[in-house]
Parts: structure tokens; sequence; C-alpha cells
């Protein structure tokens, strides 16, 4: 009661800090219950009963009736909404229909896998009903092995597992696929980018090998709140679905708080480190002895804000009621911690996105996450940790300095109304598709005039037997290979290797502080070069290539390193184009070059150059989708050169961000080039790029959404409290176009943006 | 040789096979596909030079190869006889043994080998080639399958199970793991074309040959053991491990040839196999003539008492302590056991105490085991206090400590502890 209590005066507290940029309640909801379906059976009925539970949600009730007519379904609703019952109740009835229906769970994590199949069997066990369910997955034992192909009636797996190890040994599960009536995709919205592509390339070989030995599997999907739920999920099954979103759960009050540290360096734009601020929060919070769960966004800064809390409420608390929880820790560590923090042993976590998923944790009272997520999406997700049972709780987001977390400050509605987030997936990749063709024709020979799931494929099977993969033999191709395909393709991290730093201040104590996409390390971890990290300043004393390593030692120098990274376009293909205003923009093919070239070392408070030196990497190669919109109107061909290119750096600086959002994706996934004169077009041009080879479909959405993204570009640098553009808005601080300082570069590009909505809204 | 005869004598059975071709497609509405048919014509042409015989089923073909190799021509002297010898040895025998091929005869064993175009086990490796030896009367028939094509597999699994009979029994290298495995693969795709896949009795060589010899060869290998307990050289062999690039060469350029190395390999194996197999039970029997290290008496020895066969067993330790050299001191320990347990507690004694004397240095769990003897039989606390200190001792001098042997150090403290205490009163 005391905690209760103390709950609601912090959060009264909290009210009056100026920090706050933003309160949102988020008003109770009673739960909406309908009776149980006609045709559900009793014994479901009883072992219900036996939970007090007397009728259905409205969405598990609607669930439930979709999938018994075989429709394919995807629900959406909030966490601790009792979706598991959209999936388990259809499964269980559909057994006690044909006892020898088969169903398959797809899981985008192991941890996820084994909570699932102990709620499952604590349900089964209620019933008279003979129902198996076994995980299988990288830790299943080779003898329980046999025992799940033959009798699971139930198998958990995950996409990794179904990939590499169930679909290639498919006549070692011949009961399963014949008998397979339900397939159970969970937490459907991670399956976007590159891995929803890999994924859904699986499910197109998963769906061939049951068309095989005859059987024909209803999906169950269920998803976080995204804005396309069920394109996504009619892309990845490749099947049409109903939307199940008549959430009847009840939901307790629920405060969302936006706290933007405050500014520390006025001219940069810069503020406290959200790291700290965090720090103080959840102290507040923990020393109250209230359940507090941080996410933050790194490894690396679960571990700081770890020991941070650690040591403040070490006279409070004994050190192990606050938990870390990450990838990295063992099964049985993470398991002993879910169980703590559910009996209320274990009173802070600090997470990455790994709790972000349904892992069970019981009921928090309050979530602090240092920084934006990076999705709106997962922001749902973390804040849903709190308060999960009815209670009242509160959700605090700290912001970074960065950009993408800044613009999202300024336009809470973003989180509050409606999301606005597309996940995205190509599953027509064709490296990706190629692949996934391999590891499908060694599964089952292709026959003349088979389609992948409805794409034509015949010509890339052409090109398989001419390099002499596949056989073609009286109309079927067959695998003509000794390798076993699927050990050589990963779904999560194909073709995105890493950097990995490496502090070795400390000679006895080396320490990996960090990572970074290949293409970023060219500028910001080639030898020599200042790495910013935590704010501390890091000299890169050698970069291993090769290994993909990156060695550095802290050190305390008044300069920072600007690196020259060479970038070229070169348009391969239009697919789409059309006007905007003066402007043009374009949709296709692309080859992107880059070469890091010099760097230069930068005084701190001046800018002023004071060394130089080359950097010696290999140029890289990157073969894609984008966009390219390229201005030709009077006001910018006449501006001069330099300006010109401080104007696109400026405006793809922007672009970039909002578009990440747009598109919800990772910074890294979309990347911005300007260009004063582009090959192609010999125009001032902005590209945005699929950072990944043969394109995710990012910049496509771009193409398509392009109105609202350069609204939301507008407005977002119009919202920025700097005069004259700041790192923050436009990435440069104080750029003028001449020599007077009267018109800053950010003026021109608010007014380059305007004249191209501006005839948009004439011509339409 | 003389190839004109050769092709000759093929020729019938060419024609027969284009006989058997036409009528079926004559029954047939539409016409076959001309090019293939005279393409097979060809292919089958150069099958028979490597002395394959063309089979058709439904619109498929396999080929296969069946001959006699007179036992004398089996590289390996009185084998015939010794086959008998080792078919008496599991009759007369009552063991359960993994061995055993007492309720087999000896017809009925198929020693069994395959090629595969892959060594992972997935649905996309394929057998191109499967080869058995069995015994006949005038010698050791050998008989290989090969996948004319992917798209003939039904023909291949046909004939091959066409051969096969209920209570035939394999013989197999590693077959458990991953022969059989792959043949129920593969007979999964054309299940609903051939018969069923009978379930066969199957004796696992390579599991033998681990008991026997993994502490005494570097790999367990087959061409290994051949080299060092079979006397066979191979000299030019092509390596196993060249079949899937082969059999892609040969499906690419339709020429046998290529396979030809491969196919020497298989019969070469499943030959191996037979006498292997009468190696190893002769070893199990101490057959006259067999020399055997002291090694394999206790690896036997071992053998046997995990099958339950303890007096075969005891004998197998015996025939190691007289062997003497490395592995008596193992023997005596295991022998000792033994003998306790059958109550023997005075012979057991005597044997771990010499079980410690061979040794380098004193085996701990013998002086545990002496220890519990003075403390349990003898009642004589002294001594089992003495024995139980030495062991501490030694103990300590190893250096380094495993998870068992720190099980085993609590274990001896806790004994010194309780003897303390029972000194006491």
């Amino acid at each position: 009661m005391f905690g209760k209590k103390s709950l609601t005066e912090l959060i009264s507290q909290l009210k009056s800090d100026p920090n706050v940029t933003h309160w949102h309640e988020i008003e109770e909801q009673p739960a909406s219950i309908v009776p149980y379906p006609k045709n559900m059976d009793n014994r479901i009925k009883t072992a219900l009963g036996k939970r007090e539970i007397h009728g259905l949600y409205t969405h598990q009730s609607s669930a439930f009736e979709a999938v018994l007519n075989n429709e394919n379904i995807v629900a959406v609703t909030p966490t601790a909404s009792g979706k598991t019952f959209c999936y388990n109740l259809p499964v269980i009835q559909r057994h006690i229909n044909r006892p020898n229906s088969r169903a398959l769970y797809i899981f985008p994590t192991k941890a996820l896998a084994q909570d699932q199949k102990s709620e499952i069997n604590e349900f089964i066990d209620d019933m008279d009903v003979n129902i198996n369910s076994y995980t299988y997955d990288g830790d299943t034992p080779a003898n329980i092995r046999q025992v799940v192909r033959k009798a699971g009636h139930i198998v958990i797996t995950n996409p990794d597992m179904l990939h590499s190890s169930v679909l290639p040994h498919h006549t070692k599960w011949i009961s399963l696929f014949e008998n397979l009536e339900t397939v159970v995709i969970d937490e459907l919205h991670t399956y976007r980018g590159v891995f929803g592509s890999h994924v859904a390339n699986v499910i197109r070989r998963l769906k061939r090998i049951c068309k095989y030995y005859g059987s024909n599997p209803t999906f169950i999907c269920t998803s976080a709140t995204i804005a396309n739920p069920l394109e996504l999920t009619e892309e990845l099954i490749g099947e049409k679905a109903r939307l199940i979103d008549n959430n009847g759960a009840p939901k307790g009050k629920k405060h969302f708080v936006l706290y933007n540290p405050p500014i520390v360096n006025k001219q940069l734009n810069v503020r406290k480190s959200s790291t700290k601020v965090v720090n103080e929060i959840a102290a507040t919070f923990l020393k109250e002895k209230i359940q507090t769960i941080v996410f933050s966004r790194s490894r690396v800064s679960v571990e700081i804000i770890l020991s941070h809390l650690q040591e403040l409420v070490k006279k409070d608390l004994n050190r192990k009621s606050i938990r870390g929880y990450r990838g990295g820790y063992l099964p049985n560590q993470r398991r002993e911690i879910e169980r703590n923090l559910r009996n209320g042993e274990t009173i802070g976590v600090v997470s990455t996105n790994a709790l972000e998923l349904g892992v069970d944790i019981g009921q928090l009272q309050v979530c602090v996450m240092n920084g934006y997520p990076g999705s709106i999406a997962s922001s749902w997700q973390q804040a849903g940790r709190a308060g999960r049972r009815m209670d009242e709780s509160i959700v605090i987001m700290v912001a970074n300095s960065n950009p993408l977390d800044q613009y999202l400050f300024q336009h809470p509605e973003f989180f509050f109304e409606g999301s606005p987030e597309t996940a995205r997936l190509n599953k027509d990749n064709l490296i990706i598709l190629v692949d996934h063709l391999k590891c499908a024709a060694y599964e089952l020979p292709f026959e003349r005039g088979e389609t992948f799931d409805g794409t034509e494929i015949e010509e890339i099977l052409y090109y398989l037997a001419e390099e002499r993969v596949l056989h073609e033999q009286r109309n079927k191709w067959y695998w003509m290979n000794d390798a076993f395909p699927a050990h050589n393709i990963s779904l999560r991290s194909a073709a995105q290797e890493n950097v990995i730093i490496i502090d070795q201040s400390h000679v006895e104590k080396h320490r990996v502080i960090g990572e970074m996409d290949t293409f970023s390390a060219m500028t910001l971890l080639h030898d020599e070069a200042i790495y910013l990290h935590e704010g501390v300043q890091y000299q890169v004393e050698y970069l291993d290539w090769d290994e993909k390593k990156a060695y550095v030692r802290e050190v305390d120098v008044e300069y920072f390193t600007d690196a020259n990274l060479a970038v070229q376009l070169k348009v391969l293909d239009i697919d789409k184009e059309k006007q905007l205003g003066t402007s043009l923009l374009e949709y296709g093919d692309m080859m992107v070059t880059a070469m890091a070239t010099i760097f230069k070392k930068l005084k701190l408070e001046t800018f002023e150059n004071i060394g130089s030196g080359p950097i010696h990497l290999p140029e890289q190669e990157l073969h894609t989708n984008g966009i390219a919109l390229s201005f030709s109107s009077d006001e910018i061909t006449n501006m001069r050169e330099d300006v010109v290119e401080q104007m696109l750096m400026g405006l793809a600086h922007v672009l970039q961000h909002v578009a990440c959002v747009r598109v919800m994706c990772d910074k890294n996934d979309l990347h911005a080039v300007p260009e004063v004169k582009a090959i192609h077009s010999e125009k001032p041009t902005v590209f945005l790029y699929d950072r990944y080879p043969g394109g995710i479909g990012l910049s496509d959405t771009v193409y398509k959404q392009i109105d609202v993204i350069l609204h939301d570009a507008i407005d977002f640098i119009d919202r920025c409290t700097c005069s004259e553009g700041c790192p923050s808005c436009i990435g440069i601080a104080g750029a003028y176009s001449d020599f007077e300082r009267e018109v800053s570069v950010k003026k021109i590009i608010l007014s380059s943006l305007n004249s191209i909505i501006k005839h948009k809204a004439t011509t339409l | 040789m003389n190839i004109k005869t050769k092709l000759n004598r093929m020729k019938g059975h060419l024609q027969l096979d284009k006989g058997l071709k036409e009528t079926k497609f004559s029954n047939q509405q539409q016409a076959p596909e001309v090019e293939e048919t005279v393409a097979d014509d060809e292919l089958t042409l150069k099958w028979s030079q490597l002395g394959f015989k063309p089979y058709v089923y439904e619109d498929q073909l396999s080929y296969e190869k069946r001959y006699t190799v007179p036992f004398d021509r089996m590289g390996k002297t009185n084998l015939q006889k010794e086959l008998f010898e080792v078919k008496e040895l599991w009759k007369k025998s009552d063991l359960d043994h993994p061995l055993s091929s007492k309720e087999v005869p000896l017809n009925r064993m198929l020693f069994f080998d395959t090629e595969t175009t892959g060594l992972s086990s997935g649905a996309g490796n394929s057998i191109f080639l499967i080869g058995y030896a069995r015994i006949v009367e005038e010698g050791v028939e050998i008989t290989q399958h090969i996948l004319k094509d992917p798209s003939s597999e039904a023909a291949f699994l046909y004939r091959f199970l066409l051969d096969f009979q209920e209570d035939d029994y394999l013989v197999s290298y590693n077959g458990k793991a991953f022969d059989w495995p792959q043949v129920k693969t593969r007979h999964t795709f054309v299940r609903n074309q051939v018969p069923r896949l009978p379930s066969f009795g199957h004796i696992d060589l390579l599991h033998a040959a681990r008991r026997l010899w993994k502490h005494e060869l570097p790999s367990c290998r087959l061409s290994i053991v051949e080299k060092e307990k079979l006397g066979i050289n191979r000299g030019l062999d092509t390596p196993g491990s060249m079949a899937p690039i082969l059999y892609f060469d040969y499906i690419h350029d339709k020429d046998p040839n290529h396979l030809k190395g491969i196919i020497e390999h298989n019969d070469q194996d499943v030959r191996s196999l037979v006498s292997l197999y009468v190696i190893l039970t002769k070893r199990l029997f101490f057959s006259e003539g067999v020399k055997m290290s002291t090694m394999e008496h206790v690896q036997i020895g071992n053998w046997f008492e995990q099958t339950k066969a303890i007096n075969m067993a005891k004998d197998h330790y015996i025939k190691a302590i007289d062997n003497g050299g490395n592995g008596r001191e193992e023997a005596y320990f295991k022998l000792a056991v033994l003998e306790k347990k059958d109550n023997n507690v005075m012979v057991a004694k005597e044997l771990f105490l010499k079980c410690i004397s061979v040794g380098t240095l004193p085996k701990i769990e013998a002086m545990i085991e002496l220890a519990k003897i003075a403390e349990h039989h003898e009642k004589d606390l002294e001594a089992a206090y003495e024995i139980s200190r030495k062991a501490m001792g030694n103990l300590k001098k190893s250096a380094r400590l495993t998870a068992s042997s720190k099980r085993i150090v609590q274990d001896v403290e806790k004994r010194l502890l309780r003897l303390e205490k029972k000194m006491m009163k």
C-alpha cells in the first residue's frame, strides 16, 4: 500500500518538472466480454472456468470463429490483452475436432518459444485432451527431436530453425506436414526489412512442402500496433487474411510522459545526457521500491545504467534486486531474472529490446526509456511492460540529443494519434529470393511451370542450372550440389557485417564498447580517427578491416576528425518518376560506390583545420534501389556551388531522418547522399537508397509517400528552436548563402521544400 | 580385351530393353520423347562397357551390375572357411550381442554401403550408388545399383528393393547414422511408386570398430581400419569424398567413366565389410590364430560387461592380464570389480592390489575400493584409514582437478572423517 501511494505522489511531483514536454493520459477501459462461441468444446470452457474466465474478450472470440472458418487472421492487440488465446483456443479446438491435426508455432526468439510452451502445457493439463506440445530449437536434445517429429501435435520453433533444420529435413517430419492445419506466427511486426524478407521466403518454402504432403494450413498471426498489419501479413504469408483488432481487454490508467533533458550547450543545441537523466528518474522510483523497467538501446548502455543504478540504491536495497537483461546472458540466467521479476524479488530491470517481446515478467509499474527505441511499435511494446494488469502506471521516455528523438518530441501526436509506421519487406529481393530458391530446390525439385508461391522463377532456375547448382532433367530442376544451402544463409544478419569497436585503454582488460556498420566505419573508425562514444573521446589505433575490428584507446584531445567519403551514385535503371514542380523524383536501380579518401583534424571550438591524413580502405560497392530528388529551379541553379552543396547536405540529413520514421527502419538501413551534379541528370540531387544489396523496399515506400515525408521535413525544420540551423535539424550550424550572413541555409532548404509542396498543391 | 565381343554380348540387353520400352510407350497415346530415348541408348551402351545392365521400371531406367567373386579371389585366405566358423560361433553362443548374427542365415546378410551427392542428411542429398555383398555358394556376390539421373529415382530404389527380403540383415559401416536414414529419406520421395521399405536388422561395424580401436587408431575411418587391421592397402583409390563432384560430372557429361573410380571404391568397401565382420567376431571369441592386443581385450571385456555377458568379459580381462603391457592395470581393476560383485572379496582384494602395483601412479579408484574392503569386510579401520590417506596424498599430487576428480576428493575426505570418528569410539 505504501508503494502505491508513493507512485501517485511521484507522478504529481513529476508533473511539475519543467523538462516534461508532453503529458499524455490514457484512460482506463473496461473489459468487453462476449459469451463463448457456440462451436467451442465444453472441455475448453471448463478449463477456462478453472481460471475464473467465463467468456472471451471480443477479439479472442472473433479470432476463434474466423480460424474455425478456415480464414487466415492477424490479431492486432496491445500487450497483456490475452492474445495467446487467439491462437491456443482455436488450435486446441481443431485438435478436438480432428485428433490427428498438427500446429506449428513460430516465435522470433527461443525465449518466447519456451515461455509459450509452459503456458499452453499448463492449459492442456487442465483439460482432458491428449495434446503433445514441444519446443524444437537448437537446444533440443537429439533423442527428444525424434519424439517431437513423430508425435508433436504442437511444435514450437523459430524461423531460423524452420529454415535450417525442419524444412531441409522434411522427410523426417511427414506426420507434421501431412496433418498441418494451423501455422501460428507471433510478433508478426518483427518480420520486416531484411529479416522479414527472408522469413517470407521461408514461409513460401513451408507452403510448398505442405502442398507436397497435401496439407493447406491456416495462418494465425499476431502483431503489435503498426500501420499496415494486414498488408504485412498478406505479404508474409502470401495469402488473404482477416484483420482482428476489436480489442476487448481492459486497460488500466496510464501516464505517458515525454521528458526532454535540459540544453547544456546552447550553440550546438546539445542536451544533458539522456543516460544520466534516466539514471536519476529510475532511481527515484526504485528508492520507493516501485517495480521499474528501464529500456536502453545498446548492450553497453544497459550495463552503464545498471552499474549506476546499483550504485545509487546500494544503501536501500541489495544489489540483486536490480538486474540487467540483454542478449548475451545465458538462458538460465534470463529465466531466473524473469521469475524474480514475477515474484517481486527483483524490483528493477535494465534491458535492451530483448524484453520488448512477450516474455512474461508480470506487472511493473514504471517504464523508463533511454531514447526513442527506433520505432513507434517498439515504443508501445516497451510501454506495455508497465501496468499490464489494470493498475495505474507511468511510462517516461527520455530524449537523446539526436535529430530523430528531437523530431519525435516535437511531434508527440506520432505516439498518441494512431501509428504512422509501415512495416515493409521485399520477398522478391533477388539475392534473398535466389538464396531461398536454392534451399527450396534442395528440399524438393522444381517442376517446369511451377511458381514460387506465385512468383515466376523459371529464369532463375535456368541460371542456377547454368551455374551447375541445379540440373534440369525431364522438365524438373534437381539440386545437384554437395552443399547444404540453408547453412550458408542466415536469416538475420545477411551481408550486414559490422565492425566491432574494442577499447584497449586498459591493457589488462580489453572490452568491446560498440559496433558499427561497415559503411559508416570507413569514415568514423579509420586509423587515427577520433571516435566519440558516450561522450568520451577515443582514438582509433588500428582498424583491422579484414577481421572487422577497430582498436581504440581513450584520449583527451581538442580536435575531432572529419573524413571525406567519396560516394558515387550511378543510376542504372529508372523504374518510375514523377514531376514535383520544377523538381523531379525518380525511383530505380542504383549502384553505390563509396571510398574513404582523406580525413581532416578540426579544432573543437573553431572548426579550424589543423591537419589531415590519407585513409587506405578498399572501395565498397552496393547494388540497390533508391530514389533521386533533383532540383532544376532557377533559384537553386543560380546559387553558388558551395551553397548548393550545403543546402543539399542539410536536406539529405533531414530527409533521411524523417523518412526513417515514416518507413519504420533504422537509420543505418536507409542512407542519404547529396550530389551537386548527379551523373545521370547533371542536376543538384539528393539520393536516398536502401542499405542492403538488392533493396528491401524502403526507398520504394519513400517514393510512394514522398508528399507526407516532405511535409514532415518542413515541419521538422520549422519547429526546431535554433535560428540558423543546428546539428539536430539540418545537421550543420550557422551556414549562410552569402557573405552578409542574411539568408541562412536553413531558410533556403525550407523555401525549396515549400516550393515543391506548393507546386504539388496547385497541380492537384 | 576384345571389346567387340563384349559389345556384342551387351547388344542383346540393349535390344531387349528397347523392346520393353517400346511396348511400354506404345500403350500410351503420346509419342515418347525421341531424343531422350536415343540418348538413353547411348548412355546404356556406355554403362554396359562398365558392366552395368539397364532395367526399366515404369518409364524410368536403372543400371545394375551383379557378379560373383570366388572366395579365393577375395584377398583373404580361407575366407569361406572363416565365414562358416564365424557363423558357427554365433550359432553356438547365446549372447545377446550387437554383432550377433545367430538368427541370420549367412546368405541373408547384406554387407551394404552407399555413395551420395553430399554429406548432409537433408532432403536434397541423393544416393546415386547402392552397393552390397552377399555370401553365396561360389563366393561373394556383389551388386551395385546406379541412379541413372535424378529423375529416375523410383526405378533405382525399385530395383534395389526388389532384391531385398524381409529377413535380410544389413551389415554396414556407419549405416545406422548415415546410409540407412538417407535411404529412408529417398524412399519418402517415391513411396507411392515403390514397395514399402522393410525394417531390417542392422549391424553397424563402425560402432564395433570404435569400441575396439578408438584408443589405438588415429581415426576409425574404414580406410584406416582396413589398412591397420585387415592389411588392405587401397593404393590409387578414389576417395569417397570425391563422390559428389564425380557424379555431377557424370550428370553433366553423361559419361559413366567419371564414376569408374567411385564404383571400384564402393566395391572395395563392401568387400572389406565382409572381412571386417569376420575378424571382429573372431576377436570376440578368442578364435585361434588371431593375435590381439591387451587393449583390445580390455575394450571387448568392457563391451561384454555392458551387454551383461559377465563371463565373457572376465575371460577377456584375464587374457589381457596374461598378455601384459598397456591396459593391464585397467584389466586388473575391471576384473576385481566384477569379482567383488560376485562376492569373491578376497580375490577382488588381490586383484586391486595387483592393479595398484602395476601402474606408475597407483589407481585412486582401486585404493578407494581397497579402503572399502578393509572397512566393511575386514573391519580393519586402521588399514582403511591408512590407504585412504595415501589415496588423498596421491590425489593432491595430481595438479589439475576435473569435476569428477573433485567429487572423488570429497568422497575420500568424507571417508577419512568417518573413519576417524569410528576409530575414536
